[in-house]
């Protein structure tokens, strides 16, 4: 047979003893168990907040890269438009430039074309004076049949000659 | 019959000079067999802790640890952390003790030491809190409040407060116990006046057995559920009766049916108690610590 204690009863064995099985669960419980996932977690929290900083400075970042690069554009465009402008006007200055220079050419040539064809009458009508002095020499020399001194010849072709063109 | 309920069951004793011999109860080789399998179960739990990539076992940790530190702090404030230790070693002790009952073990909670030991604990503490925080003077003091004549009454409340919280906790772990001893008893007693009858002779037996199977047959026929309720408890019985008038004399009507008080007086009982005793200690201490 069994023996059993009664059912309530104060035994100061197991009282002592239980205490001491609590704070040795208690120990075992924090040590075991409850510092190891309390550890894990704040490693975790720490990790998260590591992330949202390291986010947020690439953030920041990428916000500094984008400006930059906006400001760039924009730099480049503002320069791009002077470039363009500048050709632009270069390009007016130098073909009004051309257009004045060839203008002056022509008229130079114009003018030159003018002067020879105004010589070329000239000559032609030296020429044509010489020829038709000659000619008229001859016919008085035959007409007249007379001997003229040279330089009543000479007055009196010309003389021919002023009427003639006149009569031309 | 004699019902008897008993306490733990003696193993051995230990004499202590002078204060004379106590008895080694089968409370203490419980409670080492509580500690080695929270211990066990909590230490598998924190192995192969990671930071990402939690397995489900992980996943059961932290929430064990988040509900606990949860209810410390939301009972304590912040301020109490130091706390979440103990009220878990309590916890985990009284749930695995209300509940190893269940396998047939003795249940360390069921001997008022056991409760006693934490009551003494948490004493303690609260007296610890109080003192720290109005001075040994007016702690002192404080007993002498209202009137002075109220010393003695002040010192009892002031001392039955580990005993009531050990009290309110070993009596509903021993009322479990004591139902289920009771029910057990009374299903006996039932068991050997019903099969009395059915199992006097073999052919009560087998009409008996008979009947329930042509009960469940109709039944099932028709559809009526109440038919077939009824012919499966009398085929069972009938069998049972059977099986009785063979020879094999075994209380038949105590399988299954004892669980059913059990679920509550074990379980529900078992698992609210512990958060209970786990309320008050952290109320109590928080109470003492002032704001």
């Amino acid at each position: 047979m069994d023996l059993y204690q009664s059912l309530v009863t104060v035994n100061p064995v197991t009282l002592i003893a239980q205490i001491c099985n609590l704070f040795i669960q208690l120990f075992l419980a924090k040590k075991l168990f409850l510092d190891k996932v309390k550890a894990i977690l704040d490693q975790r929290r720490e990790a998260a907040d590591k992330e949202i900083t390291t986010a947020q400075a690439a953030r920041a970042e990428a916000e500094e890269i984008k400006q930059t690069y906006e400001q760039n554009m924009r730099e480049a465009r503002a320069k791009a438009d002077d470039l363009l402008m500048n050709a632009q006007r270069t390009a007016n200055a130098r073909s009004e430039e051309i257009i004045g220079q060839a203008q002056q050419a022509a008229a130079q040539i114009k003018q030159k074309a003018a002067s020879d064809i105004e010589m070329e009458k000239k000559k032609a009508i030296n020429d044509a004076k010489n020829e038709i002095s000659g000619l008229a020499l001859a016919i008085a020399g035959k007409v007249v049949a007379r001997e003229l001194n040279t330089a009543d010849q000479e007055q009196m072709i010309d003389r021919f000659i002023d009427e003639l063109g006149g009569a031309v | 019959m004699d019902v008897s309920i008993n306490g733990a069951r003696i193993l051995g004793s230990i004499t202590i000079p002078g204060l004379g011999s106590f008895p080694i109860t089968q409370t203490l080789t419980a409670a080492l067999l509580v500690m080695v399998i929270i211990t066990a179960v909590l230490a598998w739990l924190a192995t192969g802790l990671k930071v990402s990539g939690i397995s489900r076992k992980q996943a059961v940790a932290e929430m064990l640890y988040t509900a606990i530190v949860n209810f410390v702090r939301g009972n304590m404030g912040p301020n109490f952390d130091i706390y979440i230790p103990l009220v878990f070693a309590i916890f985990a002790s009284s749930v695995v003790s209300n509940l190893i009952s269940l396998l047939g073990i003795w249940s360390p909670t069921a001997d008022l030491m056991t409760e006693l030991a934490w009551g003494l604990v948490v004493f303690v503490l609260i007296t610890y809190h109080k003192i720290k925080a109005s001075g040994i003077k007016e702690y002192l003091r404080s007993f002498l409040d209202p009137i002075p004549v109220l010393l003695p009454i002040n010192i009892m409340s002031e001392c039955f407060t580990p005993v009531s919280m050990a009290c309110r906790h070993f009596g509903n772990i021993l009322s479990g116990t004591v139902i289920s001893a009771l029910v057990y008893a009374a299903l006996v007693a039932g068991n050997n006046a019903l099969f009395g009858i059915l199992g006097s002779s073999l052919y009560v037996a087998a009409i008996v057995a008979v009947v329930g199977v042509a009960l469940f047959l109709v039944g099932k026929k028709l559809g009526k559920k109440l038919f077939l309720v009824l012919g499966v408890i009398a085929a069972i019985l009938g069998i049972c009766a059977i099986f009785t008038c063979l020879g094999v004399d075994y209380p038949w009507l105590t399988i299954g049916i004892p669980a059913i008080p059990s679920l509550y007086f074990d379980w529900f009982g078992g698992c609210i108690q512990a958060f209970i005793f786990c309320t008050l200690t952290t109320l109590f201490i928080k109470q003492a610590a002032g704001d």
